[in-house]
């Protein structure tokens, strides 16, 4: 890719800057060739990558090397994008939100710094990618359990700042992160928390501070870049039950969303249940075309014939419960009586317990896995995915309404229907996934005029998304309209207090220093 | 259909491999890898241990039950190779220039890696290790 300049960066400014940078970091931590620039484009870009071009990365090892970096970038006015490890797939990978933006990757630093099996927790720095932390874990043989994303080759941490969820007791992956390290957009370093005093050792135990809590105030944000935080471990159950309902009809969704709410919010059930539709398996079996051999959405005669094929329910509720044998016992029977009162059917019952190995794409035991992204190869070609990810009440109601607005559109649209909802608690995330093929170009038009659509009529009827690729962070926080985009009004003093040179990540989530204010929505090219 | 069959049969076979499977049941699923440690020493020097970073940076994907493993075992049945082959360890028929393109610049569903993924040092270690056609 070619050099992108950040605004008003000369071409002997920026040279300038990567000079300093390698005087920091070294020659070969920066980088700044067109291969390195592709190497940090958006992977699944719904379009060309050239509408979120990075001009260079730098890839800091310590601390220090962090904070020099963005003292030096101050002074150079050059923009920094810091990634974790990048895999941010179907959001915008490692790509900066604004033209030109160097993006830091953190991915050298990669130091397990603590792993406490007593109080069940560990210190990570950003670099530690899920599978990092799970090796670790196994080969020290520690009682502890992960929760981990779909795709879990990204970063533990990067994950939770974004706000990525898992499936399993831990999984809303940012609640459990306790006490942060941050480095502030002038170099200054912070400590969260009881970390906020010298070699306290309930750091990453308590999760506020005395006074103004801010651990999450670095999470989708752009006033620091977080170099360690605590993360919060389940302790190895003794066992754990998985118990497996095909759920036969799409509306369906209704009564079991009102039967297993009230069990999440009891305690009852503690992991985060994960609820996919058909389309979540079927494209494991094969590609789309071995199955509907039509570039048409696969119509709902087709849909009924595919589920009786191959004896799936539209929907799978695959639970788990985990802990001492007779109260995950008592704990199933309960869930079971109440699942019959709607379904007859028995459900699947796979007993786990310490000892027995465990397999290699149990997401629900916080086994690290990629195959999830096996889904490219549904469509073929550069296959791609974006996800569309409203947060809805967790009641049937609601997401009965939820699903059958995003259906229509989506059917309008003469797209594929592939939803799941996770019910987290009080609320559930709806993520509709949209599969693409890269280079074809209108079918990645299309998909963006979905996109669109679907957060426009989604916003009307009061919901939101939690989190969105790059190209669409300006039109999400547009949807955060209470008195006249207070939230955005205030996200924008208090960055341009903090970063008056716009130097952390301008445009996250929307939110833009004043610095660059005219840059708002400025690649974003709805609909095209 | 010959696909959704090759598919089944990839499962089953992945699965035999590691455990005995269940009278009667479905297949196992393979065992969670352990991927080696990285080599320690300095990632910018030459002369990097291939097949121990192979193992550390591409095992997410490349080992046994993999995801990138299971699209290649795909194609590789596809194309009336054995699934073996599917295991980037066992071909015979890649260069090393095609496995250092592959890495940069991503194929299909592999994203291209960068350089703090894999440094170039370490990338010719890698191709050196796979690239046993020359």
């Amino acid at each position: 890719m070619k050099l992108h300049l950040p605004p008003r960066v000369s071409p002997k400014q920026f040279q300038s800057a990567m000079t300093a940078f390698a005087g920091v970091v070294g020659k070969d931590w920066v980088m700044d060739s067109d291969a390195d620039r592709d190497a940090y484009a958006d992977t699944y870009a719904p379009g060309s990558t050239e509408e979120w071009p990075a001009s260079a990365a730098v890839a800091p090892a310590t601390v220090d090397e962090v904070r020099a970096i963005v003292r030096l970038a101050n002074e150079h006015k050059v923009p920094l994008w810091p990634v974790a490890r990048g895999k941010n797939l179907g959001y915008g990978t490692a790509a900066p939100r604004m033209e030109g933006t160097v993006v830091m990757d953190l991915g050298r630093m990669n130091k397990v710094l603590e792993l406490d099996s007593t109080l069940a927790y560990c210190v990570v720095e950003p670099g530690v990618g899920f599978y990092d932390l799970y090796d670790k874990i196994q080969r020290e043989k520690a009682p502890l359990w992960l929760s981990v994303p779909g795709n879990a080759w990204g970063s533990v941490l990067g994950n939770a700042l974004e706000h990525g969820i898992g499936y399993t007791s831990y999984g809303l992956h940012a609640r459990n992160l306790c006490g942060v390290e941050a480095v502030l957009p002038d170099g200054d370093l912070l400590r969260t928390g009881m970390g906020a005093m010298k070699n306290n050792p309930a750091f990453h135990l308590f999760p506020m501070s005395y006074g103004p809590t801010w651990d999450l105030a670095f999470s989708q944000s752009n006033i620091g870049i977080v170099t360690k935080a605590g993360v919060w471990l389940q302790p190895a159950p003794e066992t754990s039950l998985e118990i497996v309902w095909d759920i036969p009809k799409v509306e369906d969704i209704g009564w079991v969303i009102d039967t297993i709410t009230p069990l999440k919010i009891s305690g009852l059930i503690d992991q985060n249940v994960f609820i996919p539709s058909w389309l979540g398996k079927m494209v494991l079996k094969g590609q789309r075309k071995d199955f509907w051999d039509k570039p048409s959405a696969i119509p709902d005669w087709r849909v009924d014939e595919l589920l009786k094929e191959h004896k799936l329910g539209y929907w799978q509720v695959a639970l788990r419960l985990y802990g001492e044998e007779p109260v995950v016992k008592a704990r199933a029977e309960v869930v079971k009586a109440a699942m019959k009162r709607n379904l007859a059917a028995a459900p699947q019952e796979n007993w786990w317990r310490q000892g027995d190995p465990i397999g290699q794409y149990d997401t629900t035991m916080g086994v690290p896995s990629a195959v999830p992204l096996q889904m490219s190869d549904w469509i073929g070609g550069r296959g791609a995915h974006m996800g569309f990810s409203p947060v809805v009440p967790a009641t049937g109601k609601h997401v009965l309404d939820q699903m059958a607005r995003s259906r229509k559109i989506i059917a309008d649209f003469d797209v594929d229907f592939y939803a799941s909802f996770t019910i987290g608690g009080r609320f559930a995330n709806n993520v509709n996934m949209l599969m693409y093929d890269r280079d074809n170009a209108e079918e990645v038009a299309k998909m963006r005029k979905l996109f669109d659509a679907l957060i426009v009529e989604t916003a009307k009827a009061g919901y939101a998304e939690y989190r969105t690729h790059l190209g669409w962070m300006d039109p999400v926080m547009e949807t955060f309209d209470f008195n006249n985009h207070a939230l955005r009004r205030f996200d924008e003093k208090v960055k341009s207090a903090l970063d008056p040179n716009g130097i952390i990540a301008p445009g996250k989530q929307g939110v833009w220093p004043a610095v660059y204010a005219d840059k708002r929505g400025s690649a974003y090219k709805g609909g095209q | 259909m010959k696909r959704i069959v090759i598919v089944a049969a990839l499962v089953a076979m992945g699965a035999a491999a590691y455990a005995a499977p269940p009278a009667g049941g479905p297949p196992p699923m393979p065992p969670y890898m352990l991927r080696s440690l990285a080599p320690e020493g300095d990632r910018l020097k030459p002369g990097r241990d291939g097949k121990t970073v192979f193992e550390a940076q591409c095992g997410y994907c490349h080992l046994v039950g993999g995801m990138g493993t299971n699209l290649l075992t795909k194609q590789q049945m596809m194309a009336g190779n054995p699934p073996e082959q599917g295991l980037l360890a066992n071909r015979q028929d890649l260069t090393r220039d095609y496995v250092k393109a592959v890495v940069r610049m991503g194929k299909g569903a592999m994203p291209q890696q960068t350089k703090v993924d894999l440094t170039d040092a370490e990338l010719d270690a890698v191709a050196a290790y796979l690239g046993k056609a020359g």
